[in-house]
């Protein structure tokens, strides 16, 4: 039996990526150059592991708006540990995204609490953590240079950072595609009051989601403290927005169910190139902020599922 | 003659795969009390939309004090002399009763663009001592209401409304008001529905024949989509309106009776003193490996919540559950399905599916950690569950990856048992599981559940129609009004006549 | 009834904190002044969690009318000196920016909370861009001390608030609008079937909403006599949970004017208790996030919201 044809969002996110390059090369051909191309792809690592989490939550019909804190907070504890911890560093502070993600989803699912108001409320939380722990920016130590090198370094032409971005997909598709959990994750956005029925296990699966989201924001602020070489509580703040426009415009809808990894993949792509390419053809960078706004709104306009939402609040 | 003030004149409505009304003729005149029975799936509730402008008949009319009318909705009904109390309640439980009586018809106590308060308390007052609650603060938050006081509140809006529409006489349609009711509060309702009669004519529809025959002036009997019978109050008696109300013709070979085989003898599922509070008790039930027990009562009966009950979707507050001699605790449907209990669900498209995704994701949903090879799933393995159960169950699909969406009502019905066959379950509940499935796939289904507890699956299922209860089951579980009253044996080649239950369950 | 226990509550744990200082005369005078333009943008928006929706472009909307509005009254970089007219234009370009909000979810059917979280990139973007990132200063010299005078001790800003707030609460209790909200947040299917015009009611309570960010934005700028475009920076968190501990439930339907006020007064109060307290700002800012989960959690009628995601 072959599977029947049919336009997904994806191909619409894909056609959009292409047509993107190609404006932009019109407008400036020096957006096509591999110097150009290389910074692309370091900025789309950042918004690929962070889009990555998010997903997971948005799959379940929620949303996670504390990943931009827990990438803060991860850049200053990281700035803090790599003296001390050297190389364990990078596993200290994976695990406190992903436990910082872990209490998102207890919040969610033992108290019962809307989703964007329990990351809403954590990310003050958790921003006032980072704070507490450093209220000015911390630069990385000098004796911490080489272990950042597994981040900032080079294998050949290929940057490490890029290596970083594919384990980390694979991670995250396998465990989309090929785990009980991540089907979950999907079937549960899908109809969550038939998988309840079903008896699948809806709120450890939440729960999880979340959690996953931590540990992508996570990644996503050791790329980015590693690369600037410091840390502060601000740092992540603005990828709360560009997480969910990776999402939304990689065709995942905000109703859940549907869309997924390899959404998010192309839309971290067409993210990385709108950025980078609004710049190169001089557009300023507050402009590119209503031009991103306008960019969400049409792309949940267009995949949001009307059908499942009988009063749209 | 008398004018009618509401009239169904050959009215005919379909649904895809079924013809809810064929030709039915209903007048309702002025002052009088007018009774609607029939079994589910008679036609009631269509009728009662198409009377109340909530769907449009494909055939035939109505007629308003004489007059052709196309209602575009219940607003519209209701300023041409119709309303309608439903069942849910229309109210808006976090506004007054004041609110919620003249909400969107405030004009007559604006001033300077204000309400006023004061003015619509004292009418409000004024209504509700017209349906007998004088005593009521009108500034009372509907929601802290009792299903009593709430319905008459409806009923005041609607009697307001269309003295405001200056309309003599309106028609009140009453969706089985007393299902909520108390006894106390069931007289007081026919007290004040008596009285309500010189001013407003009342439909009033109800499973409980002895209520409908104390009230009604004449008694409609709907049956199969029309008119069975129109009855003076005199000439009806509860067995005779009973009798009336049952009895299709019976094709042949209808469910498949040659096929019923003989259950085992070990009991898999022993029920003991189970109940819930308000809707059941005292149920018990000796399901044999094989058997197909059938669930019969109306509204009111409980049945529903004793598989809620055994499906895990509820907990019950007494009683015991014994899986093949093991004694079962479900916290959640997660608990049931692990013992071996699955549910296909009335509401196939939102609670049995996953319609936004394929044919393969919803056939092997529960099996899924079966289908691993190691820590990852195996789209091999899952390729084969699904292929198999596709084939067994006769799933016309196009592919594995087919969304359901786009399967039809028969098959759609067939995935979802395809599920549950695959996750192994000893006992089966189908709750209607030809509900909105045409003739056709309607007997593949019946095959089905012949083929299930031939191969030692037992299952409990509740149907549309008497027949189908009767002519599918080893035995008939009849309940009423929250207890069981008779287990009455289906053996092959003897099966009992609807006629001879139909009175246990009314 | 449980506000004013919180409230009360509030005011004795400082006051025991402090020694008493924190309920001298001249600190809960600080309160009142502290409080004022919180609560004119707590009374915008709970309107629209009344309804039942959400509103997250509170900080991108009033930053634009605040950018717009820096340049309208007379200042350094044009020739414009629109003076006490500049109130009615930015109260319409903030009714204008809210009427979208509702538009993008009435017509384009888009749930609220993403329709105003682009809106609120939008605008702050728009914002950014027409204010080319400079603080503009004011020149008009009347609206700093009309802002920042008092009235009997009473400070300006919060008795315009508590106008407000007395507007809002008889539009709520005593006119069809308000009933229609109240019907639409408390089920917003019967209230549709009961033939109120939903999508009419939403666009004007966002529309209204909008316009009451026009009059925080303009009160903002003319505090500092300066005006700058991320003048929204920060409102939101605050706002939203001052709606939620004051009792506006987040499924809909219930609270009011008088909710919003008591809320703000609580989260203001706070505040001011932990600052003069010298409780570090990171922590309060946990505080504040930890009471928003907390008040949401117990206000939240979830049987209504169903499923909760």
């Amino acid at each position: 039996m072959r599977a029947a044809w049919r336009i997904q969002p994806i191909h619409i996110s894909l056609a959009m990526f292409l047509a993107l390059v190609a404006g932009f090369t019109i407008g400036d051909p020096s957006f096509l150059s591999l110097y150009n191309a290389v910074t692309i792809l370091n900025s789309v690592a950042i918004l690929l592991a962070v889009g990555l989490g998010q997903v997971c939550v948005i799959l379940t019909g929620g949303i996670d708006l504390s990943v931009g804190s827990i990438m803060s907070l991860v850049s200053v504890v990281f700035m803090m540990t790599l003296g001390p911890l050297g190389a364990w560093s990078y596993l200290a502070v994976l695990a406190i995204g992903t436990a910082a993600g872990f209490l998102n989803g207890l919040i969610v699912s033992r108290l019962r609490i809307p989703s964007f108001i329990a990351t809403l409320g954590m990310q003050g939380v958790l921003v006032s953590v980072a704070y507490l722990l450093s209220a000015q920016p911390l630069s990385a130590p000098d004796t911490a240079y080489g272990i950042l090198e597994l981040v900032n370094g080079k294998l050949g032409p290929v940057q490490a950072v890029w290596l970083i971005a594919v384990a980390v997909f694979l991670v995250f598709y396998l465990m989309q595609r090929y785990t009980a959990l991540g089907r979950t994750i999907l079937y549960m956005g899908a109809n969550e009051r038939m998988s309840y029925l079903s008896g699948l296990p809806i709120d450890r699966a939440r729960t999880l989601a979340f959690a996953f989201s931590g540990f992508g924001a996570a990644v996503a602020g050791i790329i980015l403290s590693s690369t600037l070489y410091s840390g502060y509580p601000t740092i992540g703040a603005v990828y709360v927005l560009n997480s969910i426009a990776v999402v939304v415009v990689g065709g995942t809808a905000m109703t859940g169910g549907s869309g997924g990894v390899v959404n998010t993949l192309v839309g971290a792509l067409i993210m990385g190139v709108i950025n980078n390419g609004l710049t190169v053809v001089g557009i300023d960078v507050y402009a590119q902020q209503v031009f991103l706004g306008v960019l969400i709104i049409i792309a949940v306009a267009v995949t949001f599922d009307r059908k499942k939402v009988a009063i749209i609040k | 003659m008398r004018q009618s003030i509401l009239e169904a004149l050959a009215v005919g409505k379909s649904y895809p795969g079924v013809a809810a009304l064929k030709g039915v003729d209903l007048a309702v005149y002025p002052n009088e009390i007018l009774g609607l029975v029939g079994e589910n799936g008679a036609g009631k509730s269509t009728l009662m939309k198409i009377l109340i402008g909530l769907e449009n008949p494909d055939s035939g009319e109505i007629r308003l004090r004489g007059a052709r009318a196309e209602l575009a909705g219940p607003a519209a009904a209701i300023r041409g002399g119709v309303g309608m109390v439903f069942q849910e309640g229309c109210l808006l439980p976090n506004l007054s009763i004041a609110d919620n009586l003249f909400l969107c018809h405030e004009e007559g106590f604006r001033r300077w663009g204000l309400l006023s308060g004061r003015r619509q308390a004292a009418e409000a007052h004024r209504q509700l001592e017209a349906v007998g609650l004088p005593r009521l603060d009108p500034r009372t938050i509907v929601g802290e209401l009792s299903a009593s006081q709430k319905q008459m509140v409806e009923i005041a809006r609607l009697l307001w409304l269309s003295r405001l529409y200056g309309v003599e006489n309106p028609a009140l349609i009453l969706d089985e008001p007393t299902t909520v009711l108390q006894d106390n509060e069931v007289r007081i309702l026919f007290d004040i529905l008596s009285r309500l009669k010189e001013q407003a004519s009342i439909l009033f529809i109800s499973h409980r024949l002895e209520e409908v025959l104390q009230l009604a002036d004449r008694i409609c009997v709907l049956k199969d989509g029309s008119v069975a019978a129109m009855l003076d109050r005199g000439q009806a008696t509860t067995r005779g309106v009973a009798r009336l109300m049952v009895g299709h013709e019976l094709a042949e070979e209808r469910c498949r009776e040659s096929l019923q085989t003989a259950p085992g003898s070990e009991a898999v599922l022993e029920v003991e003193g189970l109940g819930l509070a308000g809707r059941f008790r005292d149920f018990h039930l000796r399901l044999a490996r094989g058997e197909i027990v059938s669930l019969v009562g109306l509204l009111g009966s409980g049945k529903e919540e004793v598989c809620r009950c055994l499906s895990g979707s509820r907990k019950p507050d007494q009683g015991t559950i014994l899986l093949e001699g093991r004694k079962m605790r479900f916290a959640s449907p997660k608990d049931a399905i692990a013992a071996g209990i699955g549910c296909v669900p009335i509401d196939r498209r939102n609670e049995g599916l996953a319609t936004s995704l394929d044919v393969a994701s919803n056939i092997n949903l529960l099996v899924l950690r079966r289908l691993s090879g190691g820590p990852l799933l195996s789209p091999r393995r899952e390729r084969q569950n699904a292929g198999r159960w596709v084939e067994e169950c006769l799933v016309k699909t196009p592919s594995l990856q087919t969304l359901c969406a786009n399967l039809s009502g028969g098959n759609q019905q067939k995935v979802v048992i395809a599920k549950w066959l695959a996750a192994e379950v000893r006992v089966l509940i189908l709750d209607h599981p030809t509900r909105g499935i045409d003739v056709g796939a309607k007997d593949e289904i019946y095959r089905r559940i012949r083929e299930l507890a031939a191969s030692g699956i037992s299952l409990v299922i509740m149907c549309d129609t008497l027949e189908e209860d009767i002519g599918l089951a080893h035995r008939l579980v009849i309940m009423k009004d929250g207890r069981i009253v008779r287990d009455l044996a289906c053996p092959r080649g003897a099966k009992p006549s609807p006629l001879d239950v139909i009175g246990d369950i009314v | 009834m449980g506000q004013v226990l919180a409230l009360a509550f509030v005011l004795l744990l400082f006051g025991l904190g402090t020694r008493g200082f924190f309920l001298s005369p001249k600190n809960l005078s600080t309160i009142l002044s502290l409080a004022g333009i919180p609560l004119i943008i707590c009374l915008a928006i709970h309107q629209v969690v009344l309804i039942g929706a959400m509103d997250l472009s509170t900080e991108g909307i009033i930053s634009l009318c605040a950018v717009v509005a820096g340049f309208l009254i007379r200042n350094p970089f044009n020739a414009l000196d629109l003076g006490f007219w500049t109130v009615p234009l930015v109260l319409a370009l903030g009714a204008a920016a809210g009427s979208l909000n509702g538009l993008l979810n009435t017509k384009v059917r888009m749930p609220s909370f993403i329709s105003t979280l682009g809106m609120w990139w939008v605008a702050q973007g728009v914002a950014v861009i027409l204010g080319r990132g400079n603080a503009v200063k004011m020149l008009d010299p009347r609206f700093q001390p009309f802002t920042n005078g008092e009235v009997a001790g009473i400070p300006i800003t919060m008795l315009l608030a508590l106008g407000l707030g007395a507007l809002l609460l008889v539009l709520q209790r005593s006119t069809r609008l308000g009933k229609f909200m109240y019907a639409i947040g408390g089920d917003e299917a019967l209230a549709r079937q009961a033939g109120i015009r939903v999508d009419r009611v939403k666009v004007l309570v966002f529309t209204l909403t909008g316009a009451i960010y026009g009059l925080a934005a303009i009160l903002l700028i003319s505090r500092l006599a300066s005006s700058n475009p991320r003048a929204g920076n920060g409102l939101l968190f605050p706002a939203m949970t001052a709606v939620a501990v004051g009792g506006v439930s987040l499924s809909g339907g219930i609270g009011g004017a008088v909710n919003a006020v008591f809320g703000t007064l609580i989260v203001t109060a706070l505040n001011n208790g932990m600052v003069l307290m010298k409780i570090s700002p990171y922590v309060q800012n946990a505080v504040n996030g930890i009471v928003l989960i907390a008040a949401v959690a117990l206000t939240l009628n979830r049987k209504k919201l169903g499923i909760i995601k």
